[in-house]
Order: C-alpha cells, then structure tokens, then sequence
C-alpha cells in the first residue's frame, strides 16, 4: 500500500511549507491516473499520519487526473476514467495516454491577522 | 495580536517524492561517475525475478561483474539463492513496505563493494503497482510478467507497462498447458506502450536468455 508512503512525504512537505503561526485546513494535491492511487487507502492513510500532529484534522483534496483517449482513425480526443474503451466511429483500440504527475498544489491555512 | 484570522491558500507546486528523487538523483550519478549499469526489475510475487535473475547471473559469470540488492518484506531466501551466483547481494528487508526507496537502495549500496563493478540488479518487492513510482536511480526499469498470471495483466497495470524500457514475458515453456493469448497481451503492451521491446523467456529452459542478455549488452553500452 504505497499511499501510506505517500501521505507521509505529503505531511513532511507540509511541515515544511506551512507557516508556524498558521493552522492548516486542506492540502491539495493533483495525482495523475497511473499512479494507481487508491483515493480511500490515499484518505485512511492521510488521517493516520496526521493524527496528533499539528495538522491533525486537515482534509486532503486530491484532483485525480483522468486518461486521455486518442483516436487515431477519426482523430477525436477525449478523457475517461478507465483506459481501453472503444471511440464512437467504431475504432475498439484508441490510444489511452496517462500522466504520472503527484504534485502538492496548494496548503490552505487559518492566519490570525497582524494589522 | 489582535485575534483575528483569516484563511488563505498559499499555493506551492512541488513534486511530492521530490525527497525521494533528490536521493535518486544522487545515487543515478554515483553510479554513472563508476560506470554501473542499474536495472530495476518489477513483477508481480511468483512471475519469477529472483529465477531470471539466478539464470541471468550464471549466464554473465566470467564475464561482467554484478551486484544485486534485493528487496522482500521479509526473509533471506531471495538473498541467498542469489548469492551462489554473485559475491555482491544485499538483502534489503521492507518490513510492511510494498516497494523499495532511494533511501533504502542508498544505505545497501553503501555496504557492498563497487569496485569494479560495472551492472546493478535490483530486484524490487514483488508487487506491480507500487515499486513504479519510486525512482531508484535505475538507468532502466525492466517489467517481468508471466504467462501464469494471465493475458490480461499489463491492462491491468498500466504504470509498469508504460514507464518499462523492456517487458519480458516469463515462462513461455508452458504455453502448451495454458490458454494465454499472447497476441491480446502483446496488443495491450502496445497500446500504453507503442516501442517497447516484448521478449519471451523461459529461465526454466533458457530460451529466449540471449536476445534478453543482448539487450542488457547493448543498453548498458549506451545505444
């Protein structure tokens, strides 16, 4: 179960980043299709790592990135969550093309103000 | 401080393994600067890494000098049937990991002797989902499949199909006794994969070993 591994490079990368003064609401992250993230082992796993930390509590939004379906006898492109699916002009082999991508985006965080 | 908050989402855009990577990046060119030639080999347990490996070392006996590290969630017996073949095998136990890390390749790497040495083997945790993501500091990712797992195997892991310099498909002796459409499977391969090399082997009989031993040549020469 590689999300465990993953949700922990996560709260590392968010330690780092986060201001000390700030409380943490959400970490978002975008992860592409062959990375074979489970989203509810990637969840389970992210509670458990952050359990009695300082971000104890943060959701995690994850924007799971479809296949992209290419269509070389009609030239059509599309996106779908699966990968061998047959395109409407009647090719049963368009090329599925996925990234690999499993970037931190963006940390959403409570600051008190200091006007 | 006046008790007031306010939220913001402070954007950062960074790769999550970036630790691991920076690690990978260092062992890659550690390894380059001595001339090593590093393979990750990935499949499922029981396709069959640890035989290829042992009939792929007694083939290159005499004639390179390898070292291995060999990664299982626990026990030796990889390890040791390995080491009748090759001087330089270090077992590097996961414990509940399904995958290695750059760090634990790091640390074994530090405990063997490289002199000489001119082709790394490592065999990753069987498993065909995990162990792709991590970059080792491998020049080449190899994916083992094998006819006993069924035809439908790389649909089912696209990761390992697309990010393989090579797919051997193992245990082609025992086609006769199974029904596993090779042409499905291979047309899968292509389909996340279009260049790709596929080579059939079998380390039971030995065939297809030289075209396998003939690529690591070449790919460890640089073409």
């Amino acid at each position: 179960m590689h999300e465990f591994s993953i949700a922990e490079a996560i709260l590392t990368q968010v330690q780092r980043h986060a201001p000390d003064d700030a409380l943490v609401r959400d970490v978002s992250i975008r992860v592409g299709v062959l990375r074979g993230l489970e989203p509810e082992a990637l969840q389970m796993s992210w509670t458990a790592v952050i359990a009695g930390t300082a971000i104890d509590g943060a959701t995690l939004t994850v924007d799971q990135r479809p296949w992209t379906i290419t269509c070389s006898t009609c030239g059509r492109s599309w996106t779908s969550a699966v990968p061998f699916v047959d395109c409407a002009c009647g090719n049963t082999t368009p090329a599925p093309t996925g990234g690999d991508e499993l970037d931190l985006v963006s940390i959403t965080v409570d600051q008190e103000e200091t006007s | 401080m006046s008790g007031q908050t306010r939220t913001v989402r402070l954007p950062v855009v960074e790769r999550i393994l970036e630790a691991n990577d920076g690690i990978a990046s260092s062992i890659r060119a550690e390894l380059a600067r001595r001339g090593i030639f590093a393979i990750d080999l990935i499949g499922a347990p029981g396709s069959g890494k640890t035989a290829l490996l042992e009939a792929t070392l007694r083939s290159l006996k005499g004639r390179r000098k390898p070292a291995v590290l060999v990664g299982d969630l626990t026990t030796r017996r990889d390890g040791d049937r390995l080491a009748r073949w090759c001087d330089r095998v270090v077992q590097i136990s996961t414990g509940e990991g399904c995958h290695l890390e750059a760090v634990q390749v790091r640390d074994a790497l530090g405990g063997i002797d490289l002199e000489g040495v001119d082709l790394l083997f490592v065999e990753n945790v069987g498993n065909l989902i995990c162990p792709v993501g991590f970059d080792l500091g491998q020049s080449v990712k190899v994916g083992l499949f094998s006819l006993t797992e069924g035809d439908d195997k790389a649909a089912k892991h696209p990761y390992l199909v697309t990010a393989a310099d090579l797919i051997l498909l193992n245990k082609i002796d025992l086609a006769p006794h199974l029904t596993f459409d090779r042409s499905l499977f291979e047309a899968d391969v292509r389909l996340l994969n279009p260049d790709v090399p596929i080579l059939g082997i079998s380390s039971t009989t030995g065939e297809g070993l030289d075209a396998w031993l003939a690529w690591l040549d070449r790919r460890a020469a640089g073409d």
